[in-house]
Protein backbone atom coordinates (compact mmCIF):
# COMPACT_ATOMS: atom_id res chain seq x y z
CA UNK A 1 0.00 0.00 0.00
CA UNK A 2 1.13 3.34 -0.99
CA UNK A 3 2.32 5.77 2.01
CA UNK A 4 1.81 9.41 1.45
CA UNK A 5 2.61 12.50 3.67
CA UNK A 6 2.73 16.01 4.24
CA UNK A 7 5.07 16.31 1.13
CA UNK A 8 3.37 14.58 -1.59
CA UNK A 9 -0.47 15.25 -0.31
CA UNK A 10 -1.26 18.14 -2.80
CA UNK A 11 0.22 16.34 -5.48
CA UNK A 12 -1.08 12.98 -5.16
CA UNK A 13 -4.79 13.53 -3.26
CA UNK A 14 -5.77 17.74 -3.41
CA UNK A 15 -4.49 18.16 -7.79
CA UNK A 16 -5.71 14.53 -8.13
CA UNK A 17 -8.75 14.26 -10.52
CA UNK A 18 -10.75 11.47 -9.66
CA UNK A 19 -11.64 9.37 -6.08
CA UNK A 20 -8.81 8.76 -4.23
CA UNK A 21 -9.46 7.50 -0.57
CA UNK A 22 -7.12 8.07 2.56
CA UNK A 23 -6.53 5.77 5.79
CA UNK A 24 -5.07 7.87 8.77
CA UNK A 25 -3.29 5.85 11.10
CA UNK A 26 -0.36 5.04 13.42
CA UNK A 27 1.74 2.23 14.53
CA UNK A 28 -0.15 2.41 18.23
CA UNK A 29 -3.56 2.57 17.10
CA UNK A 30 -5.13 -0.91 17.39
CA UNK A 31 -8.24 -0.35 15.51
CA UNK A 32 -6.09 0.68 12.43
CA UNK A 33 -4.09 -2.99 12.90
CA UNK A 34 -7.14 -4.72 12.38
CA UNK A 35 -8.73 -2.00 9.45
CA UNK A 36 -5.19 -2.98 7.15
CA UNK A 37 -5.94 -5.64 5.67
CA UNK A 38 -9.67 -4.74 4.90
CA UNK A 39 -8.36 -1.26 2.97
CA UNK A 40 -5.98 -3.80 1.66
CA UNK A 41 -8.08 -5.98 -0.23
CA UNK A 42 -10.38 -2.94 -0.85
CA UNK A 43 -7.41 -1.53 -2.96
CA UNK A 44 -7.10 -5.19 -4.24
CA UNK A 45 -11.13 -5.12 -5.52
CA UNK A 46 -11.32 -1.86 -6.65
CA UNK A 47 -7.39 0.02 -7.36
CA UNK A 48 -8.05 0.19 -10.54
CA UNK A 49 -10.43 2.77 -10.88
CA UNK A 50 -9.86 4.12 -6.93
CA UNK A 51 -6.71 5.74 -5.57
CA UNK A 52 -5.72 3.95 -2.59
CA UNK A 53 -3.30 5.58 0.15
CA UNK A 54 -2.37 5.77 3.82
CA UNK A 55 -0.97 8.86 5.63
CA UNK A 56 1.24 7.90 9.16
CA UNK A 57 -0.56 10.58 11.75
CA UNK A 58 2.92 10.50 13.88
CA UNK A 59 4.94 11.32 10.84
CA UNK A 60 2.75 13.91 8.49
CA UNK A 61 1.28 16.37 11.28
CA UNK A 62 0.98 19.40 8.78
CA UNK A 63 -2.05 17.01 6.68
CA UNK A 64 -3.32 15.18 10.32
CA UNK A 65 -3.93 19.17 11.31
CA UNK A 66 -5.32 20.32 8.12
CA UNK A 67 -8.04 17.72 7.29
CA UNK A 68 -8.50 17.88 11.76
CA UNK A 69 -8.13 14.49 12.18
CA UNK A 70 -9.02 13.95 16.00
CA UNK A 71 -9.31 10.01 15.92
CA UNK A 72 -7.79 7.17 14.06
CA UNK A 73 -8.30 5.51 12.31
CA UNK A 74 -9.88 7.83 9.85
CA UNK A 75 -11.33 6.85 6.12
CA UNK A 76 -11.09 10.42 4.15
CA UNK A 77 -12.57 9.45 0.23
CA UNK A 78 -11.81 12.77 -1.52
CA UNK A 79 -13.55 13.67 -5.17
CA UNK A 80 -11.12 15.54 -7.49
CA UNK A 81 -9.21 17.10 -4.42
CA UNK A 82 -12.24 18.07 -1.68
CA UNK A 83 -13.59 15.35 1.49
CA UNK A 84 -16.52 13.78 -0.07
CA UNK A 85 -17.23 11.47 2.69
CA UNK A 86 -15.25 10.89 6.46
CA UNK A 87 -15.42 7.55 8.14
CA UNK A 88 -14.22 7.76 11.38
CA UNK A 89 -13.38 4.54 13.63
CA UNK A 90 -12.97 1.02 12.25
CA UNK A 91 -15.85 0.17 9.52
CA UNK A 92 -16.53 -3.01 8.29
CA UNK A 93 -15.11 -4.04 5.05
CA UNK A 94 -19.26 -4.06 3.42
CA UNK A 95 -19.69 -1.10 4.79
CA UNK A 96 -16.34 0.81 2.93
CA UNK A 97 -17.15 -1.17 -0.08
CA UNK A 98 -20.94 0.15 -0.75
CA UNK A 99 -20.01 3.90 0.38
CA UNK A 100 -17.08 3.00 -2.48
CA UNK A 101 -19.01 1.89 -5.30
CA UNK A 102 -21.12 4.90 -5.30
CA UNK A 103 -17.89 6.86 -6.56
CA UNK A 104 -16.58 4.49 -9.12
CA UNK B 1 -3.16 -16.11 17.04
CA UNK B 2 -5.24 -18.86 18.82
CA UNK B 3 -7.87 -20.55 17.38
CA UNK B 4 -11.01 -19.38 15.26
CA UNK B 5 -14.43 -20.71 17.42
CA UNK B 6 -17.81 -21.15 15.08
CA UNK B 7 -19.65 -19.01 17.49
CA UNK B 8 -18.75 -16.44 20.08
CA UNK B 9 -21.47 -15.46 22.70
CA UNK B 10 -20.97 -12.35 24.59
CA UNK B 11 -23.33 -12.02 28.11
CA UNK B 12 -23.61 -14.70 29.94
CA UNK B 13 -27.34 -13.73 31.33
CA UNK B 14 -30.46 -15.86 30.12
CA UNK B 15 -30.22 -14.92 26.24
CA UNK B 16 -26.32 -15.70 25.71
CA UNK B 17 -26.59 -19.32 28.14
CA UNK B 18 -29.19 -20.02 26.24
CA UNK B 19 -27.29 -19.31 22.93
CA UNK B 20 -24.70 -21.43 24.22
CA UNK B 21 -26.33 -24.52 24.88
CA UNK B 22 -28.25 -24.41 21.91
CA UNK B 23 -25.18 -24.13 19.60
CA UNK B 24 -23.22 -26.19 21.67
CA UNK B 25 -25.91 -29.15 21.25
CA UNK B 26 -25.60 -28.72 17.86
CA UNK B 27 -21.74 -29.34 18.00
CA UNK B 28 -20.44 -25.93 17.18
CA UNK B 29 -17.50 -24.79 19.12
CA UNK B 30 -18.21 -22.19 21.21
CA UNK B 31 -16.74 -19.44 23.57
CA UNK B 32 -18.49 -17.58 25.87
CA UNK B 33 -17.73 -14.05 27.37
CA UNK B 34 -19.38 -12.75 30.10
CA UNK B 35 -19.24 -13.21 34.41
CA UNK B 36 -18.93 -16.10 37.07
CA UNK B 37 -22.39 -14.51 38.50
CA UNK B 38 -24.22 -14.79 35.42
CA UNK B 39 -26.05 -11.58 35.51
CA UNK B 40 -26.04 -8.94 38.06
CA UNK B 41 -29.95 -8.71 37.00
CA UNK B 42 -30.52 -12.58 37.79
CA UNK B 43 -29.41 -12.11 41.35
CA UNK B 44 -31.21 -9.17 42.09
CA UNK B 45 -34.94 -10.36 41.23
CA UNK B 46 -36.76 -11.30 44.48
CA UNK B 47 -39.30 -13.36 42.78
CA UNK B 48 -39.89 -14.82 39.50
CA UNK B 49 -43.26 -15.88 38.63
CA UNK B 50 -43.14 -15.67 34.90
CA UNK B 51 -40.18 -18.49 34.16
CA UNK B 52 -42.47 -21.37 32.69
CA UNK B 53 -41.69 -24.45 34.96
CA UNK B 54 -40.03 -22.87 37.87
CA UNK B 55 -42.86 -20.72 39.66
CA UNK B 56 -42.45 -18.94 42.75
CA UNK B 57 -38.29 -19.09 42.52
CA UNK B 58 -35.98 -16.37 43.19
CA UNK B 59 -32.93 -15.10 41.01
CA UNK B 60 -30.34 -16.24 42.95
CA UNK B 61 -32.14 -19.52 42.92
CA UNK B 62 -32.44 -19.60 39.11
CA UNK B 63 -29.06 -18.46 38.75
CA UNK B 64 -28.03 -21.66 40.37
CA UNK B 65 -30.29 -23.67 38.27
CA UNK B 66 -29.03 -21.69 35.26
CA UNK B 67 -25.11 -22.93 36.52
CA UNK B 68 -25.56 -26.26 37.00
CA UNK B 69 -27.22 -26.72 33.73
CA UNK B 70 -23.89 -25.29 32.20
CA UNK B 71 -22.12 -27.51 34.41
CA UNK B 72 -23.92 -30.61 33.07
CA UNK B 73 -23.07 -29.50 29.40
CA UNK B 74 -19.63 -28.77 29.93
CA UNK B 75 -20.00 -25.03 29.16
CA UNK B 76 -17.49 -22.57 30.68
CA UNK B 77 -17.63 -18.85 31.01
CA UNK B 78 -14.82 -16.86 29.66
CA UNK B 79 -14.67 -13.88 32.47
CA UNK B 80 -13.69 -11.54 30.20
CA UNK B 81 -15.20 -8.07 29.07
CA UNK B 82 -14.82 -7.40 25.40
CA UNK B 83 -14.18 -4.03 24.30
CA UNK B 84 -14.41 -4.04 21.04
CA UNK B 85 -15.52 -6.64 18.16
CA UNK B 86 -14.39 -6.15 14.69
CA UNK B 87 -16.38 -7.54 11.40
CA UNK B 88 -13.15 -8.59 9.22
CA UNK B 89 -15.86 -10.13 6.32
CA UNK B 90 -15.58 -13.79 6.78
CA UNK B 91 -14.96 -13.67 10.63
CA UNK B 92 -14.81 -11.53 13.75
CA UNK B 93 -11.99 -10.35 15.68
CA UNK B 94 -12.93 -10.01 19.53
CA UNK B 95 -10.88 -7.97 21.74
CA UNK B 96 -10.56 -8.04 25.83
CA UNK B 97 -7.73 -5.61 27.03
CA UNK B 98 -5.03 -6.97 25.61
CA UNK B 99 -6.33 -10.45 24.35
CA UNK B 100 -7.77 -11.45 21.14
CA UNK B 101 -10.04 -14.15 20.01
CA UNK B 102 -11.36 -15.11 16.84
CA UNK B 103 -14.80 -16.35 15.56
CA UNK B 104 -16.91 -17.19 12.62
CA UNK B 105 -20.26 -15.86 13.92
CA UNK B 106 -20.98 -13.65 16.74
CA UNK B 107 -23.92 -13.34 19.20
CA UNK B 108 -24.55 -9.96 21.00
CA UNK B 109 -26.47 -10.96 24.77
CA UNK B 110 -25.51 -8.03 26.47
CA UNK B 111 -28.00 -6.78 28.06
CA UNK B 112 -29.17 -3.19 28.96
CA UNK B 113 -26.91 -1.24 31.64
CA UNK B 114 -25.20 0.83 30.01
CA UNK B 115 -25.34 4.57 30.88
CA UNK B 116 -27.06 7.19 28.70
CA UNK B 117 -24.67 9.34 25.71
CA UNK B 118 -24.59 12.68 26.89
CA UNK B 119 -25.88 15.19 24.83
CA UNK B 120 -23.39 16.43 22.02
CA UNK B 121 -21.43 13.21 22.59
CA UNK B 122 -22.79 11.33 19.59
CA UNK B 123 -22.41 13.62 17.12
CA UNK B 124 -18.54 14.53 18.41
CA UNK B 125 -18.02 11.07 18.07
CA UNK B 126 -14.26 11.00 16.41
CA UNK B 127 -14.61 15.00 16.59
CA UNK B 128 -13.31 15.41 19.84
CA UNK B 129 -15.19 13.19 21.55
CA UNK B 130 -13.58 9.75 22.01
CA UNK B 131 -13.52 6.51 24.41
CA UNK B 132 -10.14 5.50 24.48
CA UNK B 133 -8.17 8.09 25.77
CA UNK B 134 -4.79 5.69 25.81
CA UNK B 135 -5.49 5.34 22.07
CA UNK B 136 -5.67 8.45 20.99
CA UNK B 137 -3.68 10.61 23.17
CA UNK B 138 -0.88 11.54 20.64
CA UNK B 139 -3.48 13.82 18.15
CA UNK B 140 -3.82 15.76 21.58
CA UNK B 141 -0.31 16.63 21.68
CA UNK B 142 -0.11 20.55 23.50
CA UNK B 143 -4.43 20.56 23.72
CA UNK B 144 -6.69 20.78 26.02
CA UNK B 145 -8.52 17.48 27.29
CA UNK B 146 -11.51 16.70 29.40
CA UNK B 147 -11.45 13.01 30.79
CA UNK B 148 -15.02 12.04 31.94
CA UNK B 149 -14.23 9.19 34.30
CA UNK B 150 -16.66 6.81 35.58
CA UNK B 151 -14.02 4.15 37.45
CA UNK B 152 -11.08 4.07 38.92
CA UNK B 153 -9.40 2.41 35.75
CA UNK B 154 -9.76 6.03 34.47
CA UNK B 155 -7.47 7.98 36.66
CA UNK B 156 -4.84 5.59 35.09
CA UNK B 157 -5.70 6.94 31.29
CA UNK B 158 -5.92 10.78 32.66
CA UNK B 159 -2.24 10.17 34.21
CA UNK B 160 -0.97 8.93 30.64
CA UNK B 161 -2.67 12.16 28.41
CA UNK B 162 -1.63 14.30 31.21
CA UNK B 163 1.63 13.84 29.77
CA UNK B 164 1.04 14.83 26.22
CA UNK B 165 -1.56 17.24 26.51
CA UNK B 166 -1.02 20.87 27.18
CA UNK B 167 -3.83 20.88 30.24
CA UNK B 168 -5.87 17.99 31.58
CA UNK B 169 -9.33 18.32 33.30
CA UNK B 170 -10.69 15.61 34.74
CA UNK B 171 -14.27 15.28 35.88
CA UNK B 172 -14.77 12.26 38.30
CA UNK B 173 -18.62 10.74 38.14
CA UNK B 174 -18.03 8.81 41.80
CA UNK B 175 -16.55 9.43 44.70
CA UNK B 176 -13.76 8.13 46.22
CA UNK B 177 -9.67 9.57 46.55
CA UNK B 178 -8.46 10.29 43.26
CA UNK B 179 -4.88 9.23 42.07
CA UNK B 180 -4.26 11.91 39.60
CA UNK B 181 -0.68 13.51 38.85
CA UNK B 182 -0.40 17.07 39.80
CA UNK B 183 -0.42 18.69 36.77
CA UNK B 184 -4.65 17.40 36.67
CA UNK B 185 -7.04 19.71 37.76
CA UNK B 186 -10.32 18.02 39.40
CA UNK B 187 -13.33 19.37 38.54
CA UNK B 188 -16.20 18.40 40.67
CA UNK B 189 -19.56 18.98 38.62
CA UNK B 190 -21.78 17.62 36.74
CA UNK B 191 -21.64 17.37 32.77
CA UNK B 192 -24.17 18.33 30.87
CA UNK B 193 -23.00 18.91 27.30
CA UNK B 194 -20.35 18.74 24.49
CA UNK B 195 -20.31 21.99 22.49
CA UNK B 196 -18.79 23.01 19.61
CA UNK B 197 -18.88 23.56 15.62
CA UNK B 198 -17.21 20.91 13.29
CA UNK B 199 -15.27 19.92 15.96
CA UNK B 200 -15.53 20.13 19.94
CA UNK B 201 -14.74 23.47 21.78
CA UNK B 202 -16.08 23.00 25.00
CA UNK B 203 -17.85 20.97 27.76
CA UNK B 204 -20.64 22.43 29.45
CA UNK B 205 -21.14 21.44 33.13
CA UNK B 206 -23.69 22.31 35.47
CA UNK B 207 -21.81 25.26 37.24
CA UNK B 208 -19.00 25.79 34.79
CA UNK B 209 -18.12 25.72 31.04
CA UNK B 210 -14.37 24.24 30.02
CA UNK B 211 -12.77 25.32 26.89
CA UNK B 212 -12.04 21.92 25.81
CA UNK B 213 -10.47 20.27 22.58
CA UNK B 214 -11.36 16.82 22.96
CA UNK B 215 -13.57 14.84 25.84
CA UNK B 216 -12.78 11.47 26.54
CA UNK B 217 -15.79 9.67 28.25
CA UNK B 218 -14.19 6.14 29.65
CA UNK B 219 -17.46 4.30 31.37
CA UNK B 220 -17.97 0.75 32.60
CA UNK B 221 -20.46 -0.44 29.94
CA UNK B 222 -20.08 0.87 26.34
CA UNK B 223 -23.43 0.88 23.90
CA UNK B 224 -23.72 -2.22 21.18
CA UNK B 225 -23.44 0.35 18.38
CA UNK B 226 -20.07 1.62 19.79
CA UNK B 227 -19.00 -2.03 20.79
CA UNK B 228 -19.14 -3.56 17.00
CA UNK B 229 -18.53 -0.68 14.79
CA UNK B 230 -20.96 -0.34 11.89
CA UNK B 231 -24.00 -2.19 13.62
CA UNK B 232 -26.99 -0.55 13.04
CA UNK B 233 -29.28 0.95 15.94
CA UNK B 234 -32.97 1.58 16.00
CA UNK B 235 -33.94 3.43 19.26
CA UNK B 236 -31.62 2.30 21.34
CA UNK B 237 -31.68 -0.86 21.03
CA UNK B 238 -29.74 -3.51 18.15
CA UNK B 239 -31.79 -3.79 15.13
CA UNK B 240 -32.80 -7.54 13.84
CA UNK B 241 -35.27 -9.59 12.06
CA UNK B 242 -37.20 -12.38 12.59
CA UNK B 243 -34.11 -14.74 12.88
CA UNK B 244 -31.96 -11.88 15.22
CA UNK B 245 -30.08 -11.55 12.22
CA UNK B 246 -28.76 -7.97 12.58
CA UNK B 247 -27.44 -5.46 9.64
CA UNK B 248 -23.88 -7.36 9.58
CA UNK B 249 -23.08 -10.51 8.28
CA UNK B 250 -22.99 -13.52 10.68
CA UNK B 251 -23.24 -11.23 14.18
CA UNK B 252 -26.31 -12.12 15.45
CA UNK B 253 -28.42 -10.67 18.87
CA UNK B 254 -30.64 -11.45 21.37
CA UNK B 255 -32.42 -10.69 25.14
CA UNK B 256 -32.77 -6.65 26.20
CA UNK B 257 -29.76 -5.23 24.03
CA UNK B 258 -32.15 -6.13 21.05
CA UNK B 259 -35.35 -4.72 22.95
CA UNK B 260 -38.84 -4.37 24.88
CA UNK B 261 -39.89 -6.34 27.05
CA UNK B 262 -36.91 -7.21 29.32
CA UNK B 263 -38.09 -10.26 30.77
CA UNK B 264 -35.86 -13.52 30.76
CA UNK B 265 -38.37 -16.46 28.88
CA UNK B 266 -37.69 -13.69 26.07
CA UNK B 267 -34.12 -13.47 26.50
CA UNK B 268 -33.78 -17.27 26.28
CA UNK B 269 -35.81 -17.93 23.44
CA UNK B 270 -33.83 -15.10 21.27
CA UNK B 271 -30.98 -16.76 22.41
CA UNK B 272 -32.27 -20.05 20.80
CA UNK B 273 -32.93 -18.08 17.54
CA UNK B 274 -30.00 -16.62 17.57
CA UNK B 275 -28.21 -19.93 18.41
CA UNK B 276 -30.12 -21.67 15.52
CA UNK B 277 -28.74 -18.98 13.01
CA UNK B 278 -25.78 -18.51 13.62
CA UNK B 279 -25.29 -22.33 13.61
CA UNK B 280 -26.51 -22.54 10.07
CA UNK B 281 -24.64 -19.38 8.99
CA UNK B 282 -21.97 -21.53 10.34
CA UNK B 283 -22.61 -24.65 8.42
CA UNK B 284 -23.13 -22.19 5.03
CA UNK B 285 -19.48 -21.02 4.77
CA UNK B 286 -18.36 -24.60 4.34
C1 LIG C 1 -34.69 -6.48 40.05
C2 LIG C 1 -35.12 -7.10 38.75
C3 LIG C 1 -36.18 -8.00 38.74
C4 LIG C 1 -36.57 -8.61 37.54
N1 LIG C 1 -37.63 -9.49 37.57
C5 LIG C 1 -37.98 -10.14 36.45
C6 LIG C 1 -39.02 -11.12 36.49
O1 LIG C 1 -39.62 -11.40 37.52
N2 LIG C 1 -39.34 -11.76 35.34
C7 LIG C 1 -38.67 -11.51 34.14
O2 LIG C 1 -38.96 -12.16 33.15
N3 LIG C 1 -37.70 -10.56 34.08
C8 LIG C 1 -37.33 -9.88 35.19
N4 LIG C 1 -36.33 -8.93 35.13
C9 LIG C 1 -35.73 -8.60 33.80
C10 LIG C 1 -34.59 -9.56 33.44
O3 LIG C 1 -33.62 -9.46 34.43
C11 LIG C 1 -33.95 -9.26 32.07
O4 LIG C 1 -34.94 -9.16 31.09
C12 LIG C 1 -32.96 -10.35 31.67
O5 LIG C 1 -31.95 -10.50 32.61
C13 LIG C 1 -32.34 -10.08 30.29
O6 LIG C 1 -31.40 -11.05 29.98
P1 LIG C 1 -30.21 -10.79 28.97
O7 LIG C 1 -29.52 -12.11 28.82
O8 LIG C 1 -30.72 -10.12 27.75
O9 LIG C 1 -29.26 -9.73 29.68
P2 LIG C 1 -28.61 -9.64 31.13
O10 LIG C 1 -29.32 -10.53 32.10
O11 LIG C 1 -28.53 -8.20 31.45
O12 LIG C 1 -27.15 -10.25 30.94
C14 LIG C 1 -26.16 -9.65 30.17
C15 LIG C 1 -24.81 -10.04 30.73
O13 LIG C 1 -23.78 -9.77 29.79
C16 LIG C 1 -22.72 -9.09 30.42
N5 LIG C 1 -22.04 -8.25 29.46
C17 LIG C 1 -22.48 -7.09 28.89
N6 LIG C 1 -21.57 -6.58 28.05
C18 LIG C 1 -20.51 -7.43 28.08
C19 LIG C 1 -19.23 -7.42 27.42
N7 LIG C 1 -18.88 -6.44 26.57
N8 LIG C 1 -18.36 -8.44 27.68
C20 LIG C 1 -18.71 -9.43 28.54
N9 LIG C 1 -19.91 -9.49 29.18
C21 LIG C 1 -20.79 -8.49 28.96
C22 LIG C 1 -23.44 -8.27 31.49
O14 LIG C 1 -22.57 -7.83 32.48
C23 LIG C 1 -24.45 -9.30 32.00
O15 LIG C 1 -23.86 -10.17 32.94
C24 LIG C 1 -35.92 -8.31 36.31
C25 LIG C 1 -34.85 -7.39 36.34
C26 LIG C 1 -34.44 -6.80 37.52
C27 LIG C 1 -33.28 -5.83 37.50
Amino acid sequence: MRQIGDSTFIEEVENYQGVAVIDFWAAWCGPCKMLAPIFEELNNELGDKIKFAKVNVDENPTVTNKYRIASIPTILIFKNGTVAETLIGFRPKQEIKTLLEKYV
Amino acid sequence: MGKRYDVAIVGSGPAGLSAAVNAKIRNKEIILFGYSDLSNKLIKAPKINNYLGFPNITGQELKENFQRHMEAMDIEITTERINSIYAMGDYFVLMANEKMYEAKAVILATGMEYTKPLKGEVEFLGRGVGYCATCDAPLYKGKVVTVIGYNKEAEEEANYVSELAQKLYYIPVYNGDYKLSDKIEVIKDKPVEVKGENIVTALELANSTLKTDGVFILKDSISPGQLVPGLEMEEGHIKVDRNMKTNLKGCFAAGDCIGKPYQYIKAAGEGLIAALSAVSYVDSMR
